[in-house]
This record gives C-alpha cells, sequence and structure tokens, in this order.
C-alpha cells in the first residue's frame, strides 16, 4: 500500500495516534481521516456534547454555589486495536484476580505474609486493614467484585500506575461520553467497528444479584456519601441504570442484624444487597470510627452473619493501598503461579533502607505520592522539586516513610485532543479499564481514558482539572 | 489444681449519664475475660439497665465482645458485670530475643508496630538508650518495666484516658494506662512485640477485698511465642492477682466500655467501680455448685 505524505496538521507530539514517520498509527486510520475533514466542526462537536452532559447532569466534583462543574469532554476519541485490547484484558483479568487473592488472604490465613511474599508490617500498618472482619467469608467468597485499575502507555507498551479496588468510579462518565459520540459524530461509527460498552450496568446487577443472600428477590441499594461527593451522578445514575435504589447512610436502619431502609414516604423495606461507593471504614461508625455519619451502626455485623452482601466486600483498601503496589507482580507470581502479564512502574517501599537510599540517589527521576490519598494531591515529581524543597521532601517521608510511595516517573503517551482554538494538540492520557470480578473476570472494552487539563500538565486526574474522552476499541 | 490457685469475685459496674435523654445507643463492651493460661473464668453475668439482651463475639484480638443495643429512650445506662475468676501465679521464664528476619513473618509482628495510641516516637527511642544503652536483650526489658515507677509518680486524676505518652513525660505523673503505653512504645522500639492488657488487681497479702477501677499493665512476647505478663505500673512481673480481661494493641482496642448514641445529648460520663473479693474456699463451693446446678437444668430442657 503506497503512503501517502504525512499530513502536516497531526501533532507529531501525539505519539498514541501518529507514529514516528507523521502517519496514523493503524487503529486511528480511519477516525483521524474522519476528524481531519471536519475539523473545522470540531468545537460544534464539544459544544454539543458538553451541551449534552448538561442537560443530563452530568458533574464531576464539589458544588460550587450549588452547581456542580460539567465534566470537561474532548471529542476525539482514543482508539485501541483489537489484539492490543486482548493483551490488556488478560494481564488485568489477572491482576484482578490476584488482587481479590490477596484481600482473601489477609483476612484469612495470612500466607503471603508467613512466607514473606509481601511484607506484613505492610498489612499490619495499612489503614485499609479492617480487623473487625479477620475470618469473614463473603458471598461467593469474592471481595474485589469491581476493580478499577490505572494503566499507561510507556514507550510502546501498557503498564499499571494504580490499582484501585475499594470504590472505584468513572465508569459513569464513560458510558455518558459514549452516548454522547454516538448521538454527535455517528458517522464515525460507521467507518470503525467499535466495541459496545452498555452491557457494564446488566453485568454489574447480574454480579449484585449473585451475591444477595436470597439472589431470587435481591433488592438492592446503592449507598452514596451523598450530593457532596464528587462522583455523586455517577451514583445517581448507576443506581438507576442497575435497577437499585440510591440511599445514604441515614436512610439505613438496621435492625436483629437486617439492614432495612426507609422511603420519603415512612415505609420500611428490606435491603438485600448493598453497592457501596462509601470508602468501608465509613460504613459502621460502631466499628470503625464513631464520626461517622455516612454508614449505618450494624451493617458490619449484618453482612458478617451473611444477612447483607456488600460489594466491594468491606476490606479490600488493603489492596489499595498504595504500599502494597509494588509487591502485585509478587503476589500474582504466588498466587496463580503466572508471570504478570503486564508490568508495574518501577516502585519502591520508602521504608526498606536499601529502596530508600535508591530513591534519594536518582531523585530526579522519580515521582512521589502520598500512599492513602486519591485525587492526585501532594504529588511530587523529584527533578521539579527545588533544591531548597528537596530536603524538606525527605525529611517528611523519613519521619513517615510508610506514607509514601516512590515510583519512576515515566512518560505518558499522548493522543490527539482538541485545543481551546478546535487546532489539535498531544495530551497526557492514561486509562481505567473496569473490571468485574465473578466467577471470572469481565472487562469493559474500553474504560475511562483521562486527559491531562494541558499539554504540560504531568498528572492525569479528573480531580486535577482534566478531563476526559470516549474510548473505542475496535472488534477487528 | 495447684496450691497457689485463688479465686476471685469481680463485681464490675459501670454507668453511662448522658447530659440528657438520648433516644438509642450502641454499646460494645469487652468485659468478659478468656479463659488463658493461668486462669479461667468459672461464672459471668452482664446485666444492663434499661434491660438488654447482650450479644457476644470473639474479636480480632481474641477478647470476648457483647453488644448491647438499647433502643428505648434513656438517661443512662447501667452495666453490671458479676465474675468469678481463678488464677494461679503465673510461670515466669527468660524470653528468648527475637531476630528481625523471623519477626518479620510472624504474625505477632503486628504488636511490635506503632499502634494509634503507641506511636514509636524519637523520645521514647531516647528514653531506651539512656536507661539501657543499646541493650535490647529481655534483661533490658525487665530493668525497663522496673525503672518506669521508680521515675514516674503515678497520680490519678494526672492524666485522662485521652492523654498520650508525651503528656506523661510532660507532666511526670500519669496512671497505670499512662504507663503501660509508655512501656509498650520504648519495648516495641527495642523490637520486642508487646500487648496492652486490661483488667482487675486482685487484693493481694492479707487483703480479702479491694475497690477501685480497672488496672492495665503489659505482656511482652518472646521469640517461642510465650507472652510474659509484665506491670510497668507496680515495676515487675504480673502474679496471681492479676486478672485478665482483654488484649490488645493499646487501650484503644480493649477499652471496656465503646458506643455511640443518637440525640440531643452533648456527651456522657461514664462512673466505674470495681470491687474484687478473695472467696473463701466455701464461696468458691457454692459458685461450682450453683454451676453445676444451672448446667444439670439446662441439660433436662
Amino acid at each position: 500500500m503506497a503512503k501517502t505524505k504525512p499530513p502536516s496538521y497531526l501533532p507529531v507530539d501525539a505519539d498514541e495516534c501518529v507514529g514516528l514517520d507523521g502517519f496514523a498509527r493503524t487503529p486511528y486510520v480511519d477516525l483521524l481521516g474522519a476528524v481531519t475533514r471536519m475539523q473545522k466542526e470540531l468545537p460544534t462537536l464539544r459544544r454539543g456534547a458538553q451541551d449534552w452532559f448538561a442537560s443530563r447532569g452530568v458533574t464531576f466534583g464539589v458544588p460550587d454555589d450549588g452547581v456542580a462543574p460539567i465534566f470537561p469532554f474532548d471529542p476525539i476519541p482514543r482508539v485501541i486495536g483489537a489484539s492490543e485490547w486482548r493483551g490488556i484484558h488478560r494481564a488485568l483479568s489477572q491482576r484482578a484476580v490476584a488482587l481479590d487473592h490477596f484481600v482473601s488472604d489477609c483476612y484469612g490465613a495470612q500466607r503471603a505474609l508467613r512466607h514473606g511474599v509481601v511484607p506484613g508490617r505492610l498489612v499490619y500498618s495499612s489503614t485499609g486493614y479492617l480487623r473487625d472482619i479477620v475470618g469473614v467469608r463473603p458471598p461467593r467468597s469474592t471481595w474485589c467484585h469491581v476493580a478499577g485499575i490505572d494503566v499507561v502507555r510507556v514507550q510502546g507498551s501498557f503498564c499499571v500506575l494504580e490499582d484501585n479496588v475499594r470504590v472505584p468510579s468513572g465508569v459513569a462518565y464513560a458510558l455518558e461520553a459514549r452516548r454522547a459520540m454516538e448521538k454527535l459524530a455517528p458517522e464515525w461509527f460507521a467507518t470503525s467497528a467499535v466495541r459496545r460498552i452498555d452491557e457494564y450496568t446488566t453485568r454489574l446487577r447480574r454480579i449484585l444479584q449473585r451475591i444477595a443472600p436470597r439472589p431470587w428477590e435481591a433488592a438492592i441499594a446503592l449507598l452514596t456519601p451523598g450530593s457532596y461527593n464528587a462522583a455523586y451522578y455517577e451514583h445517581k445514575l448507576l443506581a438507576e441504570e442497575i435497577g437499585a435504589i440510591l440511599v445514604e447512610g441515614n436512610d439505613l436502619i438496621v435492625s436483629e442484624d437486617e439492614v432495612y431502609r426507609r422511603d420519603s414516604d415512612g415505609g420500611v423495606h428490606h435491603v438485600d444487597v448493598i453497592y457501596s461507593r462509601v470508602n468501608s471504614d465509613w460504613l459502621d461508625p460502631l466499628v470503625f470510627r464513631s464520626e461517622s455519619m455516612l454508614g449505618a451502626p450494624g451493617i458490619i455485623e449484618a453482612w458478617r452473619r451473611g444477612n447483607v452482601a456488600i460489594a466491594n466486600a468491606p476490606g479490600t483498601g488493603v489492596a489499595d493501598d498504595k504500599a502494597i503496589y509494588p509487591y502485585v507482580p509478587a503476589l500474582i507470581r504466588y498466587y496463580l503461579g503466572e508471570e504478570p502479564l503486564m508490568d508495574n512502574v518501577p516502585s519502591f517501599d520508602l521504608a526498606d533502607p536499601a529502596q530508600r537510599a535508591h530513591v534519594v540517589a536518582h531523585f530526579d527521576k522519580m515521582v512521589l505520592k502520598p500512599v492513602d490519598a486519591s485525587g492526585g494531591y501532594d504529588i511530587h515529581f523529584g527533578r521539579l522539586v527545588s533544591a531548597a524543597e528537596r530536603g524538606e521532601l525527605i525529611a517528611r517521608i523519613d519521619s513517615a516513610p510508610r506514607q509514601w510511595l516512590a515510583q519512576e516517573e515515566v512518560e505518558l503517551s499522548r493522543a490527539i485532543c482538541m485545543d481551546a482554538n478546535g487546532g489539535l494538540e498531544g495530551r497526557a492520557v492514561d486509562l481505567r479499564p473496569f473490571v468485574l470480578l465473578d466467577e471470572r473476570p469481565w472487562i469493559s472494552p474500553g474504560g475511562l481514558t483521562r486527559v491531562a487539563a494541558d499539554p504540560n500538565q504531568l498528572v492525569v486526574n479528573s480531580s486535577q482539572g482534566g478531563g476526559s474522552k470516549d474510548t473505542w476499541v475496535l472488534s477487528r | 489444681m495447684g496450691a497457689e490457685s485463688l479465686t476471685f469475685g469481680v463485681w464490675h459496674h459501670t454507668t453511662l449519664r448522658y447530659l440528657d435523654s438520648v433516644a438509642l445507643s450502641y454499646n460494645e463492651v469487652r468485659m468478659r475475660p478468656r479463659d488463658r493460661g493461668s486462669q479461667r473464668t468459672i461464672a459471668f453475668s452482664l446485666l444492663t439497665n434499661p434491660a438488654a439482651v447482650p450479644r457476644s463475639r470473639i474479636d480480632y484480638f481474641g477478647n470476648y465482645v457483647h453488644r448491647v443495643d438499647v433502643t428505648a429512650p434513656h438517661e443512662a445506662l447501667e452495666f453490671v458485670v458479676d465474675t468469678v475468676v481463678e488464677n494461679s501465679e503465673p510461670r515466669r521464664r527468660r524470653l528468648p530475643m527475637w531476630s528481625a528476619d523471623i519477626l518479620a513473618g510472624d504474625p505477632r509482628l503486628e504488636y511490635a508496630l506503632p499502634s494509634r495510641r503507641v506511636p514509636l516516637s524519637a523520645t521514647t527511642r531516647a528514653l531506651w538508650r539512656e536507661w539501657n544503652g543499646g541493650d535490647v536483650s529481655y534483661d533490658a526489658v525487665l530493668a525497663t518495666a522496673e525503672r518506669i515507677p521508680k521515675e514516674l509518680r503515678y497520680v490519678t486524676g494526672a492524666t485522662t484516658v485521652e492523654s498520650s505518652i508525651d503528656d506523661l513525660l510532660a507532666g511526670g505523673a500519669g496512671v497505670c494506662q499512662d504507663f503501660t503505653h509508655l512501656f509498650l512504645a520504648m519495648v516495641r522500639g527495642a523490637g520486642w512485640p508487646a500487648r496492652y492488657v486490661s483488667g482487675y488487681l486482685g487484693p493481694g497479702g492479707d487483703q480479702t477485698f479491694i475497690e477501685g477501677q480497672t488496672h492495665a499493665w503489659a505482656e511482652v512476647c518472646g521469640a517461642d511465642g510465650r507472652w510474659l505478663g509484665l506491670d510497668p505500673t507496680h515495676g515487675g512481673f504480673t502474679g496471681v492477682e492479676h486478672l485478665r480481661l482483654a488484649a490488645g494493641r493499646d487501650y484503644s482496642d480493649v477499652a471496656p466500655h465503646r458506643g455511640l448514641f443518637y440525640g440531643t445529648s452533648e456527651g456522657v460520663r461514664p462512673e466505674v467501680l470495681v470491687r474484687v473479693t478473695r472467696m473463701s474456699h466455701q464461696q468458691v463451693e457454692t459458685v461450682h455448685r450453683g454451676v453445676a446446678v444451672h448446667w444439670q437444668q439446662q441439660q433436662q430442657q
């Protein structure tokens, strides 16, 4: 096939979409052709998408003056080829299963700790390790029903940046992004064979029904921290689509170890399954911390006795702890007897003196992040830390090495995005596929692609002003 | 039963007085001892006022926990615990030292790590060095337990239940809870797993009766997995009169009462009274007979 002259309008730094030769990479050929043909209409498309989100109330963030901000959206989809997706699918299935085994092990025999696969000190000092549920077996022995595993493409191949198995959010934004694109640019879908993603909610509902104490009559409640939570929109949408009732902690009552919800008319209904979007250590103020108003006292005892199912099961935070992340490849080998199919970003446990010394010696190449924060806060790029601040940061780490994780800085791949003036530019992206775990894992083809707020931004996080774009997985 | 075995009757009365009426309250109490080592519980009863049906389970640290939910409005909540405990002098053996590698893969490592009320600070490490130099042996652990009551004054009311180790060191005075937390921080800093024990102190010597509060001390674990009781308030080993109630990483794991309530009351004032009596052989016989009769009745039903 004869190659045509490289189209000069493709931004060359968008390595995700454009090859070194300046041509669109294979999965992007059809899409970028369409995009460049209608480039003038892109601003209209983006406005259309923003209007669509506004009309459907798709917001992310905490309401400011009573109005939560609309989720920033880029109209040019990200494309992943069929064979590359198969690789991601296999790797993340493997990882989610291993993480689930790990949670199960932490609350069971703790074999991995005894055998030195993961240092016990990390588990015992993890805020995600909930002592009150040790010894509990959840229904179907599944803990991490929903996992969001963040992957980034580094020098062409994907690797794992972070595991989210507590309350991973973002799937509703992916679903809505697809709906917006199908409405606004249907012709783009005509030329590419894009896999559908709307099966997600059906799958999620099926999993929640299957873990119910009586699966044939599962009343599902989606427990949200409330309208001040950044992902409240998602809670509303998912509740609607999986047929769950949206509840807050003070709607729930526990009586005789059974969970009920009050409706607005004063009626009381039994609850069989809680899809919890509240961190598990906030679920039960009696068991975990007395100041929490987000859960209901007695929930944990009801769960322990098998009268209510909770997804994700309480306690999964132990596998979500960033300090455990460096050990996940070892956990895959240990539990599954397989080689990890996707690498970690090289990471260092700062409580280990040898690893800490390595980090200090290669400070410019490191990214330092707190283990128990989310939302991209308090992240430091070693090379950007001034000499004066460096000492201070190292002192902070030395005073609490358990609280920090060091990762080698990696250059994230860049995808073509629309800039403020309707031109094209490359911006860093990551990908959060959603893994549903039942007897075997199922992964929604695609996931949430997050885009850095501007071309110079290194952290890709919705709480840091980043946006998202539709993610296409091609079926061939 | 060895000749040194003694039987104690414990009466543990807790009253929670809410500053205003509360609509309902959920409570967790850790007031039932578990049989361990030389100690056996012969009889136990927990009554509450207003009446509620307590339900029990065993917690992570192996302690009995009773859940008491009071769903009617109340202004005060009383717990009355009657326990008969038999105990004998614990065996005292030297504890073999841990090697760091073995402890790293052992579940008891948990008790060598900092916990909520026992942070491992530079202050407690420095204090260990000042008292023991570089010695982290069993003898240094023992010396530390003996030295704490000599260096710090036992003053009731000098600290509160919320006080930290720093508060104790700054004021130079505290109670058994503070002494135990300090001791735990020091021995954990030296690499020994050690846990907090709440319990009762029975009458010693010729006394047959003692009235007061609950007591607290520590247990240190050796590399052979055995736990040895040390009382940093009295500066020595625990004895027959130390009656274990619950053990955990620090006070927050073993607090005899923990609860929450709904209502307008802004707080709660707990009043605790503990009475420990050494029982005569005759009294013990009566208890045993009572237990036997109860058991027979259960069988016949």
